[in-house]
């Protein structure tokens, strides 16, 4: 192997994200109890788990929007414990929210064009002495929002301000806007919750998209069969801390997991 | 010039006055979200710091003041804006940081009972309960004009002034710039989750608006020639919310018609009606009472205001390939259905 084969390997190897020991507790309570686990580059990740099992939690500690008691959360090999969350995103790493939180009084077109995360536009220097820069850029980002509110079926809504829309219609509006920050990494929490079977297939065919351009994917779902068929790599998270990760097909057999959220799940689903 | 012009170029003159300071509020409130309820300090900072950088030296004027420098107009307006602007970043600094929507609101208005206070019985700063008078008419020696005279002139400066500042508020709302501010309004979290730095957004948003508050209070005071604590009860705070609740948060032409309704037909325009015999101050509380009704009745009924937020629409790029208008494309892998719900 040529150093520039070993080179490459080693970056395939680095995981875009890796949580190690993360530990969060709410009044005594423990919420996330050492969690630790690596998100592969270029994959798309399950993180699954029983209600309670600190899901969202971690999402919120991975992105910044919650700061952890202990533990390290590393984007790229950087240390990011504990950033900022405007920080965290600007490394690439944008999220979705488990209830869907749109820019309300915002158009959906807007919505999009909040993303990208550096406008020139945001500087009062730019809008009165560059604004040639501004408009020019401005520009760009409108046609890129409309290539992707047209991917994504909301073209029609651009002008229709985000609280205007439906549930589904806002869990797109989240992913979109999520894409259209260009992110190297997206945290989906709960994409497919309380949305119809055909818009369910429709988000999952989105994310299997995004991988093919490149974006990894954590995705927190509950729903095992959009899991068993998207999902490349599983993380099961019990009473905050990791229990096992691989295949879905290979967690079925293991009995830890099973006992604690596959048992349950089957169990429900075969009595509803 | 007959006492009814006065009255009308008077009347005009407060409506282009709250027109400035309530685009100030607005860029704070309506368009990012900051509740500052200690808004009428920073028309005060910049009402006594525009006075005073016009004043000449305290000495011999019987006042006491900081400042004295004779500085003319409209560099002593720009300063009187700058000096609030600097009490923003100082207010900035401690609060936003730390503090969301209530408590911020709290801790604000609290602020503006401090500089209340402090302006009101620290003598030696703009001379106390007494406040600034004598404050030199901008250009009327230059214009030979009288004081009967000056008033329709600095209604028009007022315009004039009113105008600019219109223009550049509108450059900042309608930029990427005003976009992130209302993102941060409809909710911090999700804007900071897109990289946005929300402090230092939320701290532009207060520099700029608090300049607008500085401007205001400069020229009223430059109108006026006058300025003292009774001019500026931190309950004038609400006034300035309820101009731009009546005439439409978010909407910069939606300002002067709050302006009009609120300021010139409910607050100034009653002053001017001779009082109720035997019932002295009447029409003052009157006057009082019909802002609060006519504020409760647009937050039941017309919540947006008069003239509400505009939706902000964009010239859509050229079809340049097959995709078809709102009908989803890629998603190849496992998607079957066409409509979002």
């Amino acid at each position: 192997m040529t150093n520039t084969d070993q080179t490459a390997t080693a970056q395939v190897d680095v995981p875009i994200l890796r949580c190690v020991n993360i530990v969060k507790s709410f009044l005594g309570v423990k919420a996330v109890n050492g969690a630790t686990f690596d998100v592969p580059k270029g994959q798309i990740t399950a993180l699954i788990g029983p209600n309670g099992a600190g899901k969202t939690t971690v999402v919120n500690i991975l992105s910044g929007a919650m700061k952890s008691d202990s533990g390290t959360v590393e984007i790229n090999g950087v240390d990011v414990t504990n950033w900022e969350n405007y920080k965290i995103a600007r490394m690439g790493l944008m999220r979705t929210f488990q209830l869907s939180r749109e820019l309300g009084g915002l158009t959906v077109l807007e919505n999009l064009l909040a993303a990208p995360k550096v406008q020139a536009g945001e500087s009062l220097m730019n809008i009165f002495f560059r604004p040639g820069l501004v408009k020019r850029q401005e520009r760009e980002n409108v046609e890129r929002a409309v290539e992707i509110l047209r991917t994504y079926g909301l073209y029609e809504l651009r002008d229709n301000r985000a609280r205007e829309l439906s549930g589904g219609q806002k869990k797109l509006l989240e992913i979109s806007r999520g894409v259209m920050a260009s992110p190297s990494l997206l945290l989906l929490d709960e994409p497919m919750a309380g949305v119809n079977p055909a818009l369910i297939e429709r988000i999952g065919g989105y994310i299997l998209d995004l991988k093919k351009q490149g974006v990894t994917i954590l995705m927190v779902e509950h729903n095992l069969n959009v899991v068993e068929q998207i999902c490349d790599h599983v993380i099961v998270l019990a009473e905050g801390r990791t229990l096992a990760t691989g295949r879905l097909s290979d967690l079925r057999a293991n009995q830890e997991v099973v006992q604690a959220y596959l048992g349950e799940v089957i169990h429900a689903s075969t009595h509803s | 010039m007959s006492a009814i012009w006065y009255y009308v170029f008077t009347l005009v003159f407060f409506l282009f006055d709250y027109f400035i300071l309530a685009m100030g509020l607005n860029i704070q409130y309506g368009e990012t979200g900051i509740l500052n309820f200690a808004y009428i300090g920073f028309v005060a900072v910049g009402a006594y710091v525009t006075g005073a950088v016009s004043m000449p030296n305290s000495a011999g004027t019987g006042q006491h003041y900081i400042l004295g420098w004779g500085v003319p107009f409209p560099f002593n307006l720009i300063i009187g804006g700058l000096a609030a602007s600097a009490l923003a970043v100082i207010v900035a600094l401690i609060t936003l940081r730390r503090l969301r929507t209530d408590y911020l609101a709290m801790v604000l208005i609290s602020l503006s009972l401090v500089l209340y206070d402090v302006c009101n019985n620290f003598v030696p700063l703009f001379n106390g309960a007494d406040g600034l008078y004598n404050v030199p008419e901008p250009m009327a020696g230059m214009f030979h004009l009288t004081s009967n005279s000056f008033v329709p002139f600095f209604a028009g400066v007022a315009g004039l002034v009113a105008l600019i500042m219109w223009f550049i508020m509108s450059r900042i709302t309608n930029s990427p710039l005003g976009r992130t501010f209302r993102a941060i309004r409809d909710d911090a979290g999700v804007a900071a989750a897109l990289g946005k730095g929300v402090f230092r957004y939320q701290l532009t948003s207060m520099l700029i608006g608090s300049f607008y508050a500085g401007i205001g209070g400069g020229l009223i005071i430059q109108f006026g020639g006058s300025f003292n604590p009774s001019a500026w009860l931190p309950g004038e705070t609400f006034v300035i919310f309820a101009v731009i609740i009546v005439g439409g948060v978010g909407n910069n032409i939606g300002l002067i018609v709050g302006a009009l309704l609120v300021e010139t037909m409910l607050v100034h325009l009653p002053a001017f009606l001779p009082a109720i015999p035997g019932h002295p101050g009447l029409i003052e509380y009157v006057d009082a009472m019909l802002i609060g009704v006519l504020l409760m009745v647009m937050l039941w009924f017309r919540p947006q205001g008069m003239v509400p937020e505009r939706i902000r629409r964009f010239a859509m790029p050229a079809l340049g390939s097959s995709k078809s208008d709102g009908e989803p494309v890629g998603a190849t892998a496992v998607a079957t259905s066409k409509e979002a719900e």
